[in-house]
């Protein structure tokens, strides 16, 4: 059995009905306890930052108002436009990156392709990458004028400069890019965790492989590919980094620059600010019912009590071909971005290169990145509260998607909306939340780690229990109902059957976690403190300096630090249990 | 139970965001609480009280009984670092500067005063910034020694000018000859710079003071608009004056419509082609000097190290900030940051009571969507 036919809804663990100390002692039972423990850290993270929200853009001096939305949406703010142009946007990037890292992950774990360790560490770079220095990377290569795409390969073969980054189809490339890796973890975890039994048995019955693709793996893809898409738009519609360095020169407003704008101008319109965001969390909600309706009435439980070992698909012929085009690939999207940034990392001032140029060369920048008095501290914030917000967050939502996929608890879809919800909080606006709510409760959390930890848990909350919740999905109700007529009880069920089977996907989310958490930056900004650097604030003190060539080193340093991070968790992840596609 | 649990949560949640009193839907502001401490002004009594000649003794001597001092500051790092590293080095406090841009060190402090947990002690930033922390009277009155060294244009409610950002087009050299270089604001408008301009979409100080000059100089308010459509239609608009600089240097666009002229010039010592001056060392243009300033909270937990901090802006801390190539709002022997520039007032009148409709005006005017002028 891989594909169930949906059973009626039974809890998980029949309990009798109990009376007195028997009922409290249930009340104190692991499961409640720790489910209890979770959901209500989950409510509280998404919730303190969503309420202040809707009261500063929804409440005014005399109750209720709907001012902040005119002055927003009203008048000739080009409201019609800007919301176009982010879907344009968000629409697109997701898509290219759906595409783009489902594509990648399939070569990667259902075929025989060659240099599968590099594929996987190196499509992780983009990931790595700081926002900011991605798209300054891609100016330097695709910009009309200077762009070394166009400068060095284009211009001299064609007579034209063809690529320029500063158009909607710019910024979807720069910004598909960018999330590719991400799509591309979320369906490594979901092709590992499927079982090709079906597909198998579609071959031997005389189906061609283009068949299989289209009527078997894709259709048991569906649930990752809904979500993973899901997650890309919306990751894209609250992006700034993309919107807010492209699309400028051309007059490409999205929420996001919209927000920034209002939250530079003096003095700072705070209910406008909350009514783009509340507009991008409409959107987002329309995108998550849209989902949730895609996916209605199927079940696509894949991981069952059975034992499998997918076999590779054989390349063939094509091998050395679909070889070349993922060298390309990574060619485009890993190697010209860091080298330019390697290059700019060398120079003294960002020049095209020349003689000159490539005379001037020196590894002062990294010198002066060693020297930076924050350096030290900054690795070590960031170390902890990567670490952190990626452990808390996996543990928290690997019970609270349990909880909403594998029980009829009531409420449960709420719970899985409240958990997405931050996604749409723009982070300077979560910022803003917290650093007010905080300065106000009577805890001594403003001004310290703590408070970061908060704001990456937050943030980071809908991510985890996207991955959480897809590995969830997977898993056939089986096994769990076999651990419990075994005498298993529900932590040990938990502990011992569900956390391991799901371990693909957790670690692909804790990966995930500790990966943008080092790059985090738009809530970091309003709550840091002295003494509370990370490294994110390093690089956007060098951006805002104007010392472009330092924040390159910079850069080149984090992807360095973080490639070891990720090869260690990826280790670490092959001592429990899973198996490394690259072996194959 | 877990509905039940989630409920608690949220109702909690909700009780503390109701405590917040009334939302900014209507006027799209947080209010401001009016935070004062009686400790920090009777330091500050304590030591103005003093003839002139020793308050800065008194203070100093406060100020290392207090041991520390904690600056919010929109000086970039590489300043603010020797800036941190000589005023330690000089009194032996140590300072821990929150360095952010202008706007986050504003709603920053407006904040922490809101919630009765002022963090800082003195503030160094821009002029609307450093205006509206004055009007709010977050900031403690300042009448030491420092005062008698700046022209009276440059002291302000609540704080002093100690530097200026003076506002002039930056151009690349390699691409720009000198003989076509702008000679004037209304050169931007020319169409041989067609495509070949940078705007920056923050810069509405600039815009209005231009404006402003431009109509108080025989212009009526027909040309005015006719002109800034025209540098509109010629430019791109590319976010930060420093990221602007690199991509100048780097000949993405041959000619900024306006940088501080310190950032050109410290990208000049790098080595970039850019240039704000002329070949023989002059800019007839226009140039505006913003003043930006510093001052100290009411609220201040060091109060004596504010102090110090303040008086020391206003006489060593002007080197420190000459070697940096920012331009002090003192004479200091050596700064020939204004050396050959048409110098002009900044209009800080009417941008300190515009309430942000330049801000909004600039945004239309870049968005092609600003009405003619009423």
């Amino acid at each position: 059995m891989t594909v169930t036919t949906d059973l009626p809804a039974k809890p998980a663990a029949p309990v009798p009905a109990l009376e007195g100390p028997s009922r409290l002692r249930r009340l104190l039972s692991p499961r409640i306890l720790v489910v209890g423990a979770a959901v209500a850290v989950v409510g509280f993270l998404a919730v303190v930052p969503l309420g202040y929200l809707l009261h500063d853009t929804f409440v005014g001096d005399h109750g209720l108002s709907l001012n902040a939305f005119r002055r927003a949406y009203g008048g000739n703010t080009q409201a019609g436009r800007m919301m176009l142009d982010s879907l344009e946007f968000a629409v697109g990037a997701a898509a290219f990156a759906l595409v783009v890292g489902s594509v990648l992950a399939y070569l990667q774990v259902r075929t025989d392709l060659p240099f599968k360790g590099l594929l996987f560490a190196a499509s992780l770079v983009p990931l790595i990458v700081p926002g900011i220095l991605y798209a300054a990377a891609w100016i330097f290569l695709g910009d009309p004028s200077i762009g070394l795409v166009n400068t060095l390969v284009l211009h001299p073969l064609l007579g034209t400069s063809p690529v320029d980054v500063y158009t909607v189809w710019g910024m979807i490339w720069v910004q598909g890019l960018h999330l590719a890796p991400v799509a591309f973890l979320l369906m490594v975890a979901a092709f590992r965790g499927m079982d090709p039994s079906l597909e198998e048995s579609a071959a031997m019955s005389g189906a061609a492989r283009r068949t299989i693709l289209r009527r078997i793996t894709v259709p048991l893809m569906r649930p990752a590919l809904i979500s993973a898409a899901l997650l890309m738009f919306v990751q894209s519609l609250e992006s700034f980094e993309v919107p807010g360095l492209l699309g400028l020169q051309n007059n490409i407003y999205v929420f996001t620059s919209r927000i920034y704008f209002v939250l530079r101008s003096y003095p700072i319109d705070y209910g406008s600010a909350g009514a783009y965001a509340v507009g991008l969390l409409a959107i987002a909600v329309a995108g998550v019912l849209l989902s949730t309706w895609l996916q209605r009435g199927r079940s696509f439980q894949t991981v069952t009590g059975k034992a499998f070992r997918p076999q590779p698909v054989a390349l063939g012929r094509a091998r050395p071909w679909v070889g070349a085009a993922v060298l390309l690939y990574f060619l485009v999207t890993v190697v010209l971005p860091v080298a330019v940034l390697v290059y700019a990392s060398l120079l003294k001032t960002y020049s095209t290169p020349s003689a000159k140029a490539l005379r001037g060369m020196s590894l002062h920048n990294y010198a002066t990145v060693l020297h930076l008095p924050l350096a030290a501290t900054a690795l070590k914030n960031s170390l902890v509260l990567g670490v952190g917000a990626a452990t808390v967050v996996m543990a928290l939502t690997a019970v609270v998607s349990w909880v909403v996929v594998r029980t009829q608890a009531p409420g449960r879809r709420l719970l899985d909306l409240l958990a997405f919800t931050p996604i749409v909080i723009p982070g300077l606006v979560l910022g803003l939340a917290l650093a007010f709510v905080y300065l106000r409760v009577p805890l001594p959390i403003y001004g310290t780690l703590f408070i970061l930890l908060i704001s990456y848990c937050t943030r980071y909350l809908p991510y985890g229990m996207r991955y959480a919740s897809a590995a969830m999905t997977q898993m056939s109700k089986e096994l769990e109902e076999s651990a419990i007529v075994f005498g298993a009880s529900w932590w040990q069920t938990f502990r011992r059957v569900l956390v391991p089977l799901a371990s693909s996907g957790l670690i692909a989310g804790w990966i995930y976690i500790l990966v943008v958490s080092f790059r985090e930056l738009s809530s970091t900004i309003l709550l840091y403190s002295p003494g509370t650097e990370v490294l994110s604030v390093l690089i956007w003190e060098q951006f805002e300096n104007g010392q472009l060539t330092t924040l390159a080193a910079l850069g080149v340093c984090m992807v360095l630090i973080l490639v070891v991070l990720v090869l260690f968790a990826q280790r670490l992840g092959a001592r429990t249990g899973i198996e490394s596609d690259t072996a194959n | 139970m877990r509905t039940r649990m989630c409920g608690v949560a949220c109702v909690f949640s909700l009780l503390l965001v109701a405590g917040c009193g009334a939302g900014a839907a209507d006027s799209g502001q947080i209010r401001v609480a009016d935070v004062a401490s009686g400790a920090a002004q009777k330091v500050y009594d304590d030591i103005q009280s003093l003839p002139r000649a020793q308050q800065r003794a008194r203070a100093a001597e406060l100020a290392r009984q207090e041991g520390t001092l904690r600056v919010y500051t929109s000086l970039t790092d590489d300043v603010s670092n020797v800036v941190q590293k000589e005023f330690q080095r000089q009194f032996g406090v140590r300072i821990s500067m929150f360095r952010a841009n202008s706007e986050t060190i504003l709603q920053r402090v407006l904040q922490e005063s809101q919630a009765r947990k002022p963090a800082a002690d003195a503030v160094e930033s821009d002029f609307l910034e450093m205006t509206e922390l004055g009007e709010q009277h977050v900031l403690a009155d300042y009448t030491g020694p420092g005062l008698a060294r700046v022209a009276p244009s440059s002291r302000f409610e609540g704080w002093t000018a100690d530097r200026f950002n003076v506002f002039l087009p930056a151009w690349n050299t390699n691409l720009i000859k000198p003989a076509d270089a702008p000679r004037h604001w209304e050169d931007l408008a020319d169409p041989e710079y067609k495509g070949r301009l940078t705007l920056e979409p923050t810069d509405s100080d600039w815009y209005e003071n231009v404006t402003h000059y431009w109509l108080t100089h025989g212009r009526t308010h027909r040309q005015v608009d006719t002109t800034w459509r025209k540098i509109v239609d010629n430019a791109k608009v590319t976010k930060g004056h420093t990221t602007i600089m690199s991509l100048l240097g780097a000949g993405q666009t041959p000619l900024d419509s306006m940088n501080y002229t310190y950032i050109t010039q410290q990208a000049r010592a790098k080595g970039a082609p850019v240039a704000y001056r002329l070949p023989d060392g002059t800019n007839p243009i226009p140039a505006f000097p913003r003043p930006n300033g510093v001052g100290m909270l009411r609220g201040a937990r060091h109060p004596a190290a504010a102090w110090l901090f303040y008086d020391w802006m206003l006489d060593e801390g002007q080197k420190v900030l000459v070697a940096q190539h920012l331009t002090p709002s003192t004479k200091v022997p050596g700064d020939t940051s204004l050396k050959g520039l048409n110098l002009v007032p900044f209009d800080t009148k009417t941008l300190a009571a515009s309430s942000g409709s330049w801000d909004k005006r600039y945004d239309e005017q870049l968005r092609g969507v600003l009405g003619d002028h009423e």
